[in-house]
Order: structure tokens, then C-alpha cells, then sequence
């Protein structure tokens, strides 16, 4: 076992990254990666770690659940596989969907399934409230890989149907136009 | 991802602030087709055009909904017809006109452009006839859009051609008294034309040019000017320096847009890109104003004193924005102030705020000139070549393009309300002082010398 991705979830607290990597410090891995957020008052870290050849996955989890329990967090670990396939990148072309109007369950379900009905690959994903007393103000944002050579007109044809269903306003756009208003 | 602030500026561009592509314009050499026989010379346009255009318009649509950006228009524009129809006599330039017309129609493009003359040092025999089919090429097409070019920096003013242009108005006004003159809708006199303008009526393509190439022009006031509100809004005192930036920056980001969309279409269609022509260019929509920018800028209204040196700010902080986001700007790239195609500013002139007098002082500092501006119906030819003499003069001077497109609205006077129809507008007609007498001045004739500052070499 060469490498490991470590989840930890839990409320947002000061000290959590630093607990972390306190602890696998003194199991000698080596944090080669780290992606966290905090979603309302959610902590959810992702850390990738080279780990010494005579530790195992178990070892390095029941230590690091002992290590945080104090802090009650949720600790998960697997072991990081190489993908079966590259994509190349020239296969997919980057796009942003916007959806706005009201929130209601399934939303994001009907959008993606769109998606993945057409072989998109959802990169990133997005919910911004902006409304203030107007609960119609829900703004989801997706960032898609779609395939270049994919029927496009049907997906289109896919999202708006789907989006007028729910009341949504939907805008679809290619993602090198953010690109050239926000990257100089 | 991008940041909420990033998304949602982004959004707000496109969705509320108007921000579209407001043409794309291919040009076409024309010099390969020419022949002495008419119907020869009609056959080889019209294969060539249609040859190139076919997918124009099929393109422009697909990459717009790509970036979720409108191209609002898509033009053609062409070599100067004064020119490659050189050997035709104004019934057959009519004719010409008549095919471009049509030709526009089959490839569905908005406009044609390219009915053009260069005779700012003089007139030619293609010339001539061009400027004679003028009146009846502009009533009897509704695709047609004409230029001719009077006056330059390193000519002078020819006021042979000044002359022959105001009757050349009149004359088409009379024939379209019904729309209220709307041929000269579709004609600019220029000073300095620009060899690549995508922006009708003035655009042609010069002979300078490549044999096919696609330019941009993008618009954007209700941007900007949704821009300056924010900024302003965020900092009551801001001081004039710091909301210049903001424009910039602005303009900066507008053009970017232009520039991925132009480039996107001319790589589709396998042809050269030419140039991003950035300009503030309004239509008669609330929010895509140039004249809202004024008021955004703390003026009580377009024309009062203070108005001059606003529109120099703004015409400046455009250019510098737009010349830093792409390598190739070109075209006019500053700010329009067409009156009737401009709600706010039509307003202006319609509570008398604006007259014409301050109009013309204020394109001394922007990109055009006395564009779209309706005038009483009996304004004699001599006053409306002193009118564009005037403008001429401002462009040879300073070394800038200035143009006008006066529209003498048969039947009606000053007040009266002129209407052209769709993104032409309307406006009230503008008091202009006529004198009684002969204006000796313009009937002289002959060439205003170039100035002192044109012998560079």
C-alpha cells in the first residue's frame, strides 16, 4: 500500500486540520494532498497520504479515530487506486449550468440525471442562496465535463425541459467564458 | 470553481445588464469579381458572398449558445462598390445595389455593408455613379448600407463631395418621405473612415484587408453603467480617477467576451480574425443606454454643461480597457451617441437639454459623430453640407474618425417626432439654424487643405 484518502467529517472547530496532522505525523505519513470545506457548520476535510510499508489501512484509521474522538469526528479511509482509464482531456469540454428559482427536493437529482444521461461528468457542484426573504433566489451552479463529441442540441433540449418543469431558469455556457471575464 | 462573486458578476452581465455580442461582420474582397459586363460581375459577387456567408449566420447562432451569448447581428460587409463596380453608370450601380440586397436576404444577414466611396481627395468615374445610385440603392433595398468617405487628416476636406453628399440626403430622404427619410438611416459621410468597421452603416471592407475576415463589435453600456452604480453605491465619494478605473476594467472584460466569441466564429469558419471594435453602442431599450451613463455619473441629464468632458472619460476609459484585453482592436472602439437609436439620449434632446450644437462639441471627444440625428425636412442642402463640413472638420483636425448620419425627415420640423422602427428608434427632430441667404461658404467648393500636422513624413 503506497497511498490512503482519509475523510474527516464533523462541526467545524478550530484546531481540526492541526489534530489531523498531528496524528499522522507521529504514524510517519506524509500528507500529499488536502481539500476541506465547510458547508454551513459542516467540516469536511479530504487528505491523500503516503503511508510507511509496514502500516496498514486499519492501523492508520482506528489511530486516527482515537486520536480525534474528543473532537467527534467521523473518520473514513480507503485505499487510493490509480483510475482505470484517463480520460483525455481533449475528449470533454467544460461547462457551467446555472439553475435558478425555487429550492424544492429532487432538484439537483433531475438536473444531474439529465446529465448523466448524456455522459456528463459532474466536476463541481454549487448551491448559493441569494434571496434574502425570497425563497425563490436558489441558485445551483454545476460544473460539467461534457462529451465533445456528445450530442449537445439533446442535452440542451434535456436540461431546459427538465428545468421548466421545476419553474427553474436554467443558462448553459461553456466554461472559457467565465474564463475570459474573470481570468486576465 | 469560481468564487460567488465571479458567477454572479458573470450572470449579471449577460441576464440584466444587456450585454450581448452586437455583431459579428464578415468581410468580403470583392476586387476578384470585377468585370465591364454587369451581369458577369452580379454572377461572380453573389457566388463569392454566398460562397463565404453560407453559414454565417448558422455559426454565429451556434456559438453564441455555446457561451450563452447572443450575436445579436450578423453583417456583411464589402469592398467599397464605388470601386470594384467602377465602370458603371448609376442605373447599373442601382442594380448592384439591388443584387447586394438580395444576396443579404439569402444568406439572412441583417445588413450589407460596402456601398461605399473614397473620395476625400476626389471623385472618380465609379465614384461618381456610386454617389448618384445613392439616393435610389438606399429607397429601393432594406438590407443596403452605404459609406462614403469625404474628408481625411492627410486629404483634407473635399467639399465637391461634401455638396454632392447633401444633395445625395435630400434627394434619398424625398424618395422614402413616407418612413420619414429612413434611407439616410442607412448612410454615413465619414472623415477618417476606418478600413475595418463591423458597426453599420459605416462598415466596408478596405483594400487593405484580407480577402475574407470576420471582426466583432461588441456593445455593452448597461454594463458599464451598471458598474459605475455599484462602485459608486459601495463609495458616494469615489473620485472621477478611481471610477475611470472602473470602466476600464469593465470595458477590459467586455471585450475579452468579444474576442473568444470572434475568434470561435472565424476558426469555425476557417477564416482570419480581424478585430474587436469595442464600442459603447446603444439600442432603444431601457438599460442599454449610453446616455444612463451620464446620469450615472451624477449629471442631471445628457447635454448640460459637464457633459463633454463625461463622455471624454468614458470614451478614453473604453478604449484603454478594450485595447488591453485584445491584441487587434480596431474599428471605431469609444462611444456612440446615435440619438434616436438611444432612449435616454432621444429623451434629452426631446426636453432640450441636448441640442445640436452641443452634440457636435461632444463627438469632438468620442468615437463617431452627428449620428442618427433627425433634422427639419427643409433644412436646405446648404446648410447640410455646413453641417457636415462642420463635423468633417473635427475629425480632419484631430486626427480621428467623426462621421454623421443626418436624417432631413421630409414634411416634418423642429419638434416633430421622426420614426425609423426597430433598432434605429425614434427621436424628435433637433432645431437647426438656417439663415436666410445663400451659404456662399460651402458653395465654393473645392478641397479644404490637410492641416499642417498631416505632413509626418
Amino acid at each position: 500500500m503506497e497511498k490512503i484518502i482519509i475523510t474527516v467529517l464533523g462541526q467545524d472547530r478550530p484546531g481540526i486540520i492541526a489534530a489531523v496532522a498531528q496524528s499522522l505525523y507521529e504514524r510517519d505519513c506524509n500528507i500529499e494532498n488536502v481539500s476541506q470545506m465547510v458547508l454551513q457548520s459542516e467540516f469536511v476535510g479530504l487528505f491523500v497520504v503516503t503511508v510507511p510499508g509496514d502500516a496498514t489501512l486499519d492501523n492508520i484509521r482506528d489511530a486516527l479515530r482515537q486520536d480525534l474522538s474528543a473532537m467527534e469526528l467521523d473518520v473514513q479511509a480507503k485505499e487510493l487506486v490509480a483510475p482505470k482509464q484517463t480520460p483525455s482531456a481533449l475528449q470533454w469540454e467544460p461547462f457551467l449550468i446555472t439553475t435558478m428559482g425555487p429550492d424544492a427536493k429532487g432538484l439537483v437529482a433531475r438536473i444531474t440525471s439529465v446529465l448523466a444521461r448524456h455522459g456528463a461528468n459532474v466536476t463541481n457542484l454549487k448551491a448559493v442562496f441569494q434571496g434574502g426573504e425570497n425563497p425563490d433566489r436558489n441558485i445551483m451552479v454545476y460544473e460539467a465535463d461534457v462529451p465533445a463529441q456528445g450530442n449537445r442540441e439533446a442535452l440542451y433540449a434535456g436540461l431546459r425541459e427538465k428545468a421548466r418543469e421545476m419553474g427553474l431558469e436554467i443558462i448553459i455556457q461553456h466554461r472559457d467564458i467565465f474564463d475570459a471575464v474573470n481570468k486576465i | 470553481m469560481y468564487n460567488d462573486q465571479e458567477l454572479f458578476s458573470t450572470l449579471h452581465m449577460l441576464r440584466n445588464e444587456n450585454l450581448d455580442v452586437r455583431t459579428v461582420t464578415l468581410g468580403v474582397n470583392l476586387m476578384d469579381c470585377v468585370s465591364h459586363d454587369l451581369e458577369v460581375f452580379k454572377a461572380k459577387i453573389r457566388a463569392k458572398i454566398t460562397g463565404l456567408a453560407g453559414n454565417l449566420v448558422d455559426t454565429c447562432n451556434q456559438v453564441g449558445e455555446k457561451y450563452g451569448i447572443q450575436v445579436v447581428n450578423k453583417r456583411i460587409s464589402v469592398s467599397p462598390i464605388g470601386v470594384v463596380a467602377a465602370p458603371f453608370s448609376p442605373d447599373q450601380m442601382v442594380e448592384v445595389a439591388k443584387t447586394l440586397d438580395e444576396i443579404a436576404r439569402e444568406v439572412n444577414v441583417d445588413f450589407i455593408g460596402g456601398f461605399s466611396a473614397l473620395v476625400e481627395k476626389g471623385v472618380a468615374n465609379g465614384d461618381k455613379s456610386l454617389i448618384l445610385a445613392i439616393p435610389r440603392a438606399l429607397a429601393e433595398t432594406s438590407r443596403l448600407c452605404g459609406s462614403v468617405n469625404v474628408a481625411s487628416t492627410r486629404a483634407g476636406i473635399n467639399m465637391d463631395a461634401v455638396l454632392m453628399m447633401a444633395h445625395a440626403i435630400k434627394e434619398a430622404a424625398a424618395l422614402t418621405a413616407h418612413a420619414d427619410g429612413l434611407a439616410c438611416a442607412k448612410l454615413c459621410v465619414f472623415c477618417n473612415i476606418p478600413q475595418d468597421v463591423p458597426f453599420m452603416a459605416g462598415a466596408y471592407l478596405g483594400v487593405g484587408e484580407a480577402d475574407a475576415v470576420i471582426s466583432v463589435g461588441v456593445s455593452g453600456p448597461g454594463v458599464v453603467k451598471a458598474a459605475i452604480d455599484r462602485a459608486v453605491k459601495a463609495d458616494p465619494n469615489m473620485g472621477l480617477g478611481q471610477i475611470a478605473e472602473v470602466i476600464k476594467l469593465t470595458a477590459c472584460k467586455v471585450t475579452r467576451v468579444g474576442e473568444l466569441i470572434g475568434r470561435e466564429v472565424a476558426k469555425t469558419l476557417g477564416l482570419p480574425f480581424g478585430v474587436v471594435d469595442l464600442s459603447l453602442a446603444p439600442t432603444p431599450t431601457v438599460g442599454d443606454s449610453v446616455g444612463e451613463i451620464f446620469e450615472s455619473l451624477g449629471l442631471v441629464k445628457m447635454g448640460l454643461p459637464g457633459s463633454t468632458a463625461a463622455l471624454a472619460m468614458l470614451n478614453d476609459a473604453v478604449k484603454k480597457g478594450g485595447a488591453f484585453a485584445s491584441s487587434h482592436v480596431g474599428g471605431l472602439s469609444g462611444a456612440f451617441i446615435p440619438v434616436s437609436e438611444d432612449l435616454n439620449i432621444a429623451e434629452a434632446v426631446a426636453q432640450g437639454h441636448l441640442n445640436i450644437e452641443k452634440l457636435e462639441a461632444m463627438t469632438a471627444v468620442c468615437s463617431v459623430g452627428l449620428d442618427m440625428v433627425a433634422i427639419p425636412g427643409d433644412t436646405s442642402e446648404e446648410t447640410l453640407a455646413g453641417l457636415m463640413a462642420d463635423e468633417m472638420a473635427i475629425g480632419m483636425i484631430n486626427s480621428k474618425t467623426t462621421a454623421t448620419r443626418l436624417i432631413p425627415v421630409p414634411g416634418k420640423k423642429a419638434g416633430d417626432m421622426a420614426e425609423f422602427g426597430g433598432l434605429l428608434g425614434h427621436a424628435t427632430i433637433i432645431d437647426v439654424k438656417q439663415a436666410a441667404g445663400e451659404n456662399r461658404f460651402v458653395r465654393h467648393a473645392g478641397r479644404i487643405p490637410a492641416p499642417i500636422h498631416s505632413l509626418k513624413n
